[in-house]
């Protein structure tokens, strides 16, 4: 599959806020929602885990055939990936005109959130 | 693999159960559910049918406590390559089910069922269950000897209990069997073999590790039978040696299914009980079990036979044995590991079948998201078959992710709606952001899509074009924004393709487009107004607000409560409209077959329309309809035929929708992509339907549109009102409103009332009489003309009911209907009209000439001030005879006005006169009114008008001028007469109101228009200051006269009428003649009610104006006392001091008169204006002439 990628975020209240293909985008747009797929699957996972461990970062808690799902929990949301990605996520809080738990929409976050990927992935 | 496998799958019995004969499908699932409640067989009650035959192999068999499980397959299934490695796959009984009346030759029945069986070659025992035999086929023989079983026709509980007997009697043979097997089996002799051993031909090594298989594999077999047979002791025992066994020779494959089946004896031996040990247990001997099944994987022949399916099954046994929310986290890895092993399936069914177990696992598990996301990979796997009836499996497994995804069709969640349909309507629109958010919980849109895109897909597929078409509609709702126009084209064709195949009418739960909100309520229009009636009060109307258009008023915002929202109130039989904003936000033109408001209560006919919506575009309509019945209505939306279904679109969904939308938990707001405005949610308020009421609808004739009037002008307008309801009208009441209240002069109530009760189709013409207002000094604008729209005409307001009750309504229990209540607003417009310049008072006095009459007549008792010489010169109309100062004398009020209009007027001046005595003398006076002479205004002119200030004197000056004024005014009355300063002060300015109310100028122009000028006020100024001199009478009136014709006077003072036809011929004046003694009386009347004392003198001057009686050139000479004469003049009367005259010169000469009062009292004083108590209080008479006739 090489490289390929699929970032989510989900605010609480199970809402995707920001979603992009990463890496090499899949051909096959049934490939592209497959990566949903097994990344909304995987939050059952993900909510029994998150009260168990004290780790921000999980590793790896799922995995559908070849695809494996590795998670980052906030306090209100590769590591380094994550944790700059996180940054990213505060500074769009503080944005007054942001309300949390709604979409992203900002293209400044998109961009940067790529170019992240790009670097660590 | 096998669907719904457990641990305890080892100890069910099989039995295949076919229906026999030709038999309704659900018959056969009716009586086969019967069956199926028998699928525990207790050891106990099966003892009566059971014989020993020979010793049991199952030793510790447990007679009491133990049972033998059943697990019965509907329609048999093909026999396992596998059931010698389990026996519990091999199909150990046939049971046929035969309907008698619909195979009536038992005979046939039962070669047909032992053909049947034919097919189940592993199994023990057949039966076959006849129900409901007819008599005939009771008596029928033929099938003697074979295994039909006849179940007399009895009631169901009956039946139930035969049956019960009769899997007790399988039972029983089965157990018989399964000992003679295992004696059988343990004598040695049979082979077990599994699709994993070789099929080629063995070699010679391969059958000596065959033979020493065997016997392991035997054991095992036993241990199974001994399962099956309820012994799990047993079991146990042979399952050891088989571990032992399949060890000691490798052979994983056996010894897994050894360990599989101990771990089956342990648990049934527990009998259900588990605790942490067992479960310890039960996972170490498993997860050896999975180990075993993997290390008997067989590279060579992995192509064509693999134990995968057995490691998965061992898996999702162990799986299900641990399903429990506290062990979560291992059922979750032994699922992720199933999973991981789906791939390496050869089969497709097996992999279809591992992901139903997986998804079913996870569900029970409580993570419906995994469930969903294996459920959506068994519908893939059904959506590569290409056939029907896997699209119709693909189709119903995917309904059944539709909730983890949140694209449940609306008739899965029905009952949700109706739950939450109560708290959010009370919220009144108010949510929390969080529950507003929680409204958009896991709004996974790709996921959604991709979801109901399948849906649509395989409901084409499996041929549900119902199912089609809700897809496609949820998909077209919730995602247009997602989906490129040619999609949405392609959508829409979905939608109307699936329609074709549907029967006309069908509804769906799920709308599709277009997106509705309320948008409003018309404005009822003021005619319609209904008012909530209060029975306790006469004026039903007061305190209770118009129900109105409004649902929020400022009055009603303070209070929190939803209760304060204001309920809507219909008219049954009088249509409503309410207004609904349709948006079609997608690329094609959306075409509303017809669209009409949903009411569940059926009082209410609601009349559809068709609406064609063009792309991206929004619209309002109006949507109308009656309410038939009193009571409550709810309107929770529109029934919509759009794309040839019929749906119901709720108001609420869409106002969710915006609420997200707003929130940016939405993706867009459809309406606003339509270049509609934002509105205020809106949401239905209560509605109740009231039973019919009286509707008045009025106009005014001559036309509605503005009065247009002239500052001051007085016209009558007509109103014609109309009852154009059902019901009479039978209370009205007729009140002001709006601003310039007073210039409604009168409104005709009495015709009105007159009219009632006013029948349906009855009319009533009222007249109004308006006068317009003046226009203010303020708004030069207005006064231009432009005041048509300002607000400052007044309104009628028109409340009226029908009857209390209807007839055979309890009026206790329910409120009376209410009443309503007519706006009719008078248009007035007003004009400028003649304006006013100024005002001011003239007056003049010319002396009277001294003869023989006394120039003035009182009728001091009578109180009449009327003037009685007003007869003595006609052209000289407002010359008058001041009667208290014996002079002639005018008083005018000079008005000045100016018409900057364009028309002419015509003034005329009237005064009212009160008359006092008018029941004395009624006929002789001119009652009400004095009117003078008209003058014309032209236009841009100014001209003057005079008023005459006349006929306003008070007739005696006193303390009880209070009494007085209360005769004129009749206000005051009774008040005893107190001198202060204040209140004769006071007293004159109530004296000056009426004066001033009394004199009216009006004023017409052209045929039509007529008014009268509002001056009061310029008048009250002008005549401020003299006002005394206008009302009040001076104390002492003097007069002089020749003494000749004293006697006739006196007694004219009783008969004045004589006097005045007498005394006011000119004839009877006499002359004075010089070098003569003229004898004069000087009379000096009081005008007060008390007695005064003055001290008068008399004086002459000539034409010069000097003393001509008194110094040295003195022209006249006099007899009798001139000057200081001290007189007590009794109240209200007269006294006279005679002298004479001897006049020297022939001229002309003045006769004066003054006195000074003595011990003047505060009435004087006030007369005279002097504040100080020593100030001597001067009276002066008016100049009379004298015409001295003769030569010098």
């Amino acid at each position: 599959m090489g490289s390929t990628a699929c970032f989510v975020m989900v605010s609480k209240n199970d809402i995707p806020i920001y979603e992009a293909e990463v890496g090499i985008v899949p051909k096959k747009e049934d490939a592209a929602h497959q990566h949903q797929f097994i990344l909304h699957a995987a939050l059952d996972i993900v909510q029994d885990l998150a009260w168990t461990t004290s780790a921000m970062f999980l590793k790896a808690i799922d995995r559908f055939n070849d695809l494996v799902v590795s998670v980052y929990v906030t306090a209100v949301l590769c590591a380094s990936f994550f944790q700059e990605v996180h940054e990213l996520y505060i500074k769009t809080l503080l944005n007054p005109l942001y309300l949390p738990g709604s979409r992203i929409t900002s293209s400044h976050f998109d961009t940067k959130v790529r170019a992240l990927a790009r670097k660590y992935l | 693999m096998e669907p719904d496998v457990s641990i305890e799958t080892s100890s069910m019995i099989r039995a295949a159960v076919l229906p026999i004969g030709t038999i309704p499908t659900p018959l056969f699932r009716d009586y086969a559910s019967m069956l199926n409640r028998h699928q525990t067989v207790s050891l106990s009650s099966i003892s009566s049918f059971y014989t020993e035959h020979q010793k049991s192999p199952f030793a510790h068999q447990p007679w009491d406590a133990g049972s033998l499980r059943f697990k019965f397959m509907l329609g048999g299934s093909p026999p396992s390559p596998w059931e010698d490695f389990q026996s519990n796959r091999k199909i150990l009984a046939v049971i046929g089910i035969c309907h008698c009346p619909s195979s009536p030759d038992l005979g046939s029945v039962a070669q047909q069922f032992s053909n049947a069986c034919k097919g189940y070659s592993s199994s023990l025992v057949q039966r076959c269950f006849a129900f409901c035999p007819g008599d005939s086929q009771l008596e029928d023989e033929s099938h003697k000897g074979s295994n039909l079983v006849l179940f007399p026709p009895a009631d169901r509980q009956t039946q139930e209990f035969h049956l019960q007997t009769m899997v007790q009697d399988i039972a029983a043979s089965l157990l018989m069997e399964f000992e003679k097997w295992a004696l059988q089996a343990e004598s040695g002799g049979t082979i077990l073999k599994t699709p994993l051993d070789s099929q080629a031909s063995l070699s010679s090594e391969e059958v000596i590790k065959a033979k020493k298989r065997r016997l392991g594999r035997a054991q095992k077999t036993i241990g199974d039978y001994c399962l099956l047979a309820g012994s799990p002791v047993d079991a146990n025992a042979h399952y050891s040696t088989a571990l032992e066994l399949a060890r000691l020779t490798g052979d994983f494959f056996w010894y897994a299914g050894a360990m599989e089946g101990s771990v089956c004896a342990l648990l049934i031996d527990r009998m259900g009980q588990k605790d942490a040990v067992l479960e310890e247990e039960v996972k170490y001997r498993y997860n050896s079990v999975i180990l075993h099944y993997r290390k008997s994987f067989i590279q060579e022949n992995a192509q064509r036979v693999s134990p995968l399916s057995f490691e998965l099954e061992a898996t999702l046994k162990l799986a299900r044995f641990l399903c429990r929310r506290e062990l979560s986290k291992d059922v979750v890895e032994l699922l992720t590991a199933a999973a991981d092993g789906a791939k390496s399936l050869i089969d497709a069914s097996d992999r279809l079948i591992l992901y139903v177990e997986i998804a079913r696992l996870f569900g029970a598990l409580g993570y419906h998201r995994k469930a969903a996301f294996f459920s959506r990979q068994v519908a893939q796997l059904y959506l590569q078959q290409d056939n029907k009836f896997a699209a119709i499996s693909a189709m119903q497994v995917l309904a059944m992710t539709t909730k983890a995804y949140r694209v449940q069709s609306r008739s899965s969640i029905e009952h949700n709606i109706s739950d939450d349909a109560g708290p959010t309507h009370t919220d009144g629109g108010k949510m929390h952001h969080h529950s507003i958010v929680s409204l958009f919980e896991s709004q996974w849109s790709t996921l959604q899509m991709v979801v109901l895109r399948e849906i649509l897909l395989s409901a084409v597929r499996a041929g549900d074009p119902l199912a089609a078409w809700s897809a496609a509609a949820r998909l077209l709702r919730s995602y247009y924004p997602l989906i490129t126009p040619a999609g949405q084209n392609g959508l829409a064709s979905a939608l109307a393709n699936s329609a074709e195949r549907l029967p006309s009418g069908t509804r769906s739960a799920d709308p599709a487009l277009p997106f509705i909100r309320l948008h409003s309520f018309p404005l009822h229009s003021s005619q319609m107004d209904i008012i909530r009636r209060d029975t306790a009060r006469e004026d039903w109307w007061a305190g209770a607000a118009p129900s109105g258009p409004f649902i929020y008023t400022p009055f009603s915002k303070g209070e929190s409560n939803h209760s304060s929202k204001q309920e809507l109130i219909w008219v049954a039989g009088e249509p409503v409209q309410v207004l609904v904003e349709l948006a079609n936000p997608c690329g094609f033109e959306l075409m509303v077959d017809s669209i009409y408001l949903s009411v569940y209560s059926g009082n209410f006919d609601a009349f559809p329309i068709t609406v064609n919506l063009p792309p991206n575009s929004s619209k309002v309509i109006t949507l109308s309809g009656i309410p038939t019945k009193e009571g409550p209505i709810s309107i929770p939306g529109c029934i919509v035929h759009c794309f040839g279904v019929i749906s119901e679109h709720c108001f609420k969904d869409v106002d969710n929708l915006l609420i997200g939308a707003a929130q940016g938990l939405v993706l867009s707001d459809p309406f606003r992509s339509c270049g509609s405005v934002k509105l205020k949610n809106l949401s239905f308020p209560p509605i109740s339907v009231v039973p019919p009421l009286p509707l008045l609808v009025s106009h005014v004739v001559g036309g509605d549109g503005a009065i247009i009037l002239y500052e001051g002008e007085i016209r009558d307008v007509w109103i014609r009102l109309a009852n154009a309801g059902t019901v009479p009208v039978e209370q009205a009441h007729i009140s002001l409103s709006g601003k310039n209240q007073d210039s409604v002069m009168s409104v005709a109530y009495e015709t009105l009332k007159s009219a009632l009760p006013l029948k349906p189709g009855g009319e009533v013409t009222m007249p109004v009489t308006l006068k317009a207002w003046q226009l203010g000094l303020m708004d030069p604008d207005t006064a231009a003309g432009k005041q048509v729209k300002d607000g400052s005409s007044p309104m009628l307001f028109l409340h009226y009911s029908g009857p209390m009750a209807n007839s055979g309504d309890l009026q206790n229990e329910s409120a009376p209907p209410p009443g309503r209540r007519l706006v009719i607003p008078l248009n007035v417009c007003v004009l400028q009209g003649l304006s006013f310049v100024k005002a001011r008072m003239l007056s003049m006095e010319i002396p009277a000439h001294v003869d023989g009459t006394y120039p003035k007549l009182v009728q001091v008792e009578s109180g009449d001030v009327e003037e009685v010489d007003g007869l003595e010169k006609q052209t000289d109309r407002f010359m008058k005879i001041d009667p208290y100062r014996g002079s002639w004398g005018l008083r005018f009020l000079e008005l000045e006005l100016s018409n900057p209009t364009d028309i002419v007027f015509e003034t005329s001046v009237s005064v009212d006169v009160e008359n006092s005595n008018s029941n004395k003398r009624p006929s002789d006076f001119k009652c009400g009114e004095f009117s003078y002479p008209k003058t014309r205004i032209d236009r841009d002119y100014t001209a003057r008008v005079l008023i005459p200030l006349e006929h306003f004197k008070l007739p005696v000056l006193d303390g009880s001028f209070l009494v007085k004024g209360s005769q004129m005014n009749g206000t005051t009355s009774g008040r005893s007469s107190s001198f202060s300063e204040r209140n004769s002060m006071a007293e004159p300015n109530a004296s000056i109101k009426n004066l001033i109310s009394r004199i009216k100028v009006r004023w017409q122009s052209g045929r039509n228009s007529s008014g009268e000028l509002n001056i009061k006020d310029a008048i009250q100024a002008a005549l401020q200051t003299s006002v005394m001199d206008v009302l009040l009478p001076d104390p002492l009136t003097f007069g002089f006269r020749l003494a000749k014709s004293s006697v006739d006077h006196t007694k004219k003072l009783d008969s004045p009428k004589n006097s005045d036809v007498q005394d006011n011929s000119p004839l009877s004046r006499g002359s004075i003649i010089a070098h003569d003694m003229t004898p004069m009386e000087v009379l000096v009347r009081n005008n007060t009610k008390e007695m005064i004392r003055i001290s008068l003198s008399i004086t002459c001057r000539d034409v010069a104006g000097e003393n001509c009686i008194e110094g040295d050139k003195a022209t006249v000479l006099w007899e009798g006392v001139l000057s200081a004469i001290t007189l007590k003049v009794p109240p209200l009367q007269e006294i006279k001091h005679s002298f004479s005259l001897y006049f020297l010169i022939p001229g002309e000469y003045t006769m004066l008169a003054a006195a000074v009062i003595d011990d003047a009292n505060e009435v004087l004083r006030a007369r005279a204006r002097t504040n100080s108590s020593d100030e001597p209080i001067f009276c002066r008479g008016p100049p009379f002439h004298v015409r001295v006739n003769g030569t010098a």
